[in-house]
Formats: C-alpha cells, sequence, structure tokens
C-alpha cells in the first residue's frame, strides 16, 4: 500500500550524507565523517554506493600537499532526496 | 553496515543534519573585516588630520592618500588563501555571498574609475579653474564618501541578513543613514572634514566591529 522508500537513501549514513550535501553547495569528506560520526572506511563505502548510483559527484583534489575528497549532491541525488521525503511525509499522514 | 530506519527517524536524521550546515559565517571572515575596517578607519583619520593642517588647495593631495587602500588587496588574497584551506563545506549562501564582494568591489571600482573619467573629460582649462589647481580641484572628491558609504551599506545589509548575524544588519544600516546625511549636507562648511571622521566611524560600525565578534566567536568555537 506505501510507496516504495529508496533504498540507497533509506540507510542512516547515507541518508545523512545526502541531507548534509543538499543544504550545501560542497563539503569535505572530513566535514561529513565529523558530522556523521562515522569510521572512514564506511563513510568511503558509503559514498562510493552514492555516486555510483548518480546521486553525488565526488573530486578528488589536494589543499597544498594534502589530498581532499569533496562531495556535491547531483541533479539525480536532489530528485531522489526531494521524492524520498515526500514518500516519508506520506507514511507519516498515512500513521495520523 | 546499514542501520534502517523507520519514518520518523529518517525525518529526524535529515533536520539535524540540514541545520549541521546552516548558514555560519566562514571561519577567517573577521580577519578579512578587520583589515578593509582598519584600513578605512585609519586612512580616513589621516585623511582628516590632512584635510586640517595643510593649506587650500594643497590639501587636495591629502586624498591621494587613498590609495593606500590597495595594500588590502594582496593582504586580502593571503586571507581567502588560508580560509579555502581550512573550509570544509561551502553552502549555496557562501557562494551567493561571495559574488556579493566580487560585485560590491566591481562597483566601487566602476564609481572610482568613472568618477576620474568624467572629471578629466569635462576638466576646464586649468586657468579657468579657481586657484588654477586643475584636476585635483574638478575632481569631485565630495561625493565619493557618500557613494562608497551607499555600497558598504547595501554589502553589509545583504551579508548580515543572509547569514541572521546582527552586527553586520546594523553596520550596514548606520552606512547608509551616514550615506544619506553626507549627501544631504554635502554643501556644508567643513563638509569635507566631517565626511572622513563620517567614514571612520562608519568602518567602525560596519567592519571593525563586526569583525572583532566574528573573532571572538570563531576563538571561543574552538
Amino acid at each position: 500500500m506505501y510507496k516504495d522508500l529508496d533504498p540507497i537513501l533509506h540507510s542512516q549514513l547515507r541518508l545523512a550524507v545526502m541531507s548534509i550535501l543538499i543544504s550545501a553547495e560542497e563539503a569535505d569528506f572530513v566535514y561529513l565523517r565529523k558530522q556523521t560520526n562515522a569510521s572512514a572506511g564506511n563513510l568511503s563505502a558509503q559514498i562510493e554506493k552514492l555516486r555510483e548510483a548518480g546521486y553525488i559527484e565526488v573530486k578528488k583534489d589536494f589543499k597544498g600537499k594534502v589530498p581532499c575528497t569533496t562531495c556535491r549532491i547531483a541533479p539525480k541525488g536532489i530528485d531522489a532526496f526531494e521524492k524520498y521525503v515526500k514518500v516519508i511525509q506520506s507514511y507519516i499522514l498515512i500513521k495520523k | 553496515m546499514e542501520t534502517q530506519l523507520n519514518e520518523k527517524e529518517s525525518l529526524n536524521l535529515i533536520n539535524e543534519m540540514i541545520s549541521t550546515s546552516r548558514n555560519n559565517l566562514q571561519k577567517g571572515m573577521g580577519k578579512i573585516f578587520l583589515l578593509w575596517g582598519y584600513l578605512v578607519f585609519v586612512i580616513s583619520l589621516i585623511n582628516f588630520i590632512l584635510l586640517i593642517i595643510l593649506p587650500d588647495p594643497v590639501n587636495y593631495y591629502s586624498y591621494f592618500i587613498w590609495f593606500l587602500m590597495g595594500i588590502g588587496y594582496p593582504v586580502h588574497y593571503r586571507l581567502v588563501k588560508n580560509m579555502q584551506q581550512e573550509k570544509l563545506i561551502k553552502t549555496y549562501v557562501d557562494k551567493i555571498m561571495d559574488y556579493v564582494w566580487i560585485a560590491f568591489s566591481i562597483s566601487i571600482l566602476i564609481v572610482v574609475i568613472g568618477m576620474i573619467g568624467s572629471s578629466v573629460l569635462t576638466m576646464p582649462a586649468s586657468s579657468e579653474v579657481e586657484n588654477g589647481s586643475g584636476f585635483l580641484r574638478w575632481f569631485q572628491w565630495m561625493l565619493m564618501p557618500p557613494f562608497m558609504l551607499s555600497l558598504y551599506g547595501f554589502a553589509l545589509f545583504i551579508s548580515g541578513k543572509a547569514y541572521d548575524f546582527k552586527p553586520l544588519v546594523r553596520g550596514g544600516i548606520i552606512c547608509w543613514v551616514a550615506s544619506l546625511l553626507l549627501i544631504a549636507g554635502i554643501h556644508c562648511q567643513y563638509m569635507s572634514e566631517i565626511q572622513q571622521v563620517t567614514l571612520a566611524i562608519a568602518s567602525l560600525f560596519g567592519f571593525i566591529i563586526p569583525g572583532n565578534i566574528l573573532n571572538s566567536k570563531e576563538k571561543r568555537n574552538v
């Protein structure tokens, strides 16, 4: 009876990353790790899944001599996120 | 390792994460405000003193001290570079505000270049100008501070509202009021001197005070 939730987004860490990126133009891997309290390995794996789905773009670069990974949300990710929020809201409305 | 969420937890998580990246002023902005604030403050006060102590029309040369503002650019560039190195997140507000300040700088340049251009193009022969001080006398120095203050007000007000930082909003409004007063009183006696003092006061409220508040906020957060 409910519309299916996007399995890519319906996981705590991936949803957290997408929620940060939806409100920012771009965010550094270090920032994402700090805000989500995730381990580097787990965060890397989830970011890779989001990238493979075409939801985010990942840019590897250098800040001075230090390597840095920057993520930004892709148009497909914005659509998916909006759809996900609508479905969640419909769940809550039905429950009420 | 994936944790599944119910719908309420999902919404709470979204809210929590979005609020972490809300629009705080970028780290290091305080130093940039202080740089330009102190430059305007010191230069306007020196200009004020020179206007008083130098005889007319030699005192018109004192306005050239404003070219010292140029020393702010390499320092500004350095500070921005440092900010970019440390910056971990860039919000859409950060992006728009970068453009607002770029547009502000272009507007300032247009006013300066345009006014110099108009003075050169419309200047009569030196002999026709009272006291023979040529370009220096013909240049509309008196119009510069109100124009500048109006532009300061514009950029400060938008920045303050965008980042929800009241000292900048107040600074912007003070600059606008100062601009209005200077335009209204442009024909008053001693207006040249009053303008320089007004610029110093406006830079104090528009840049120096907000810059110091931002710096102390950053220190508290570290």
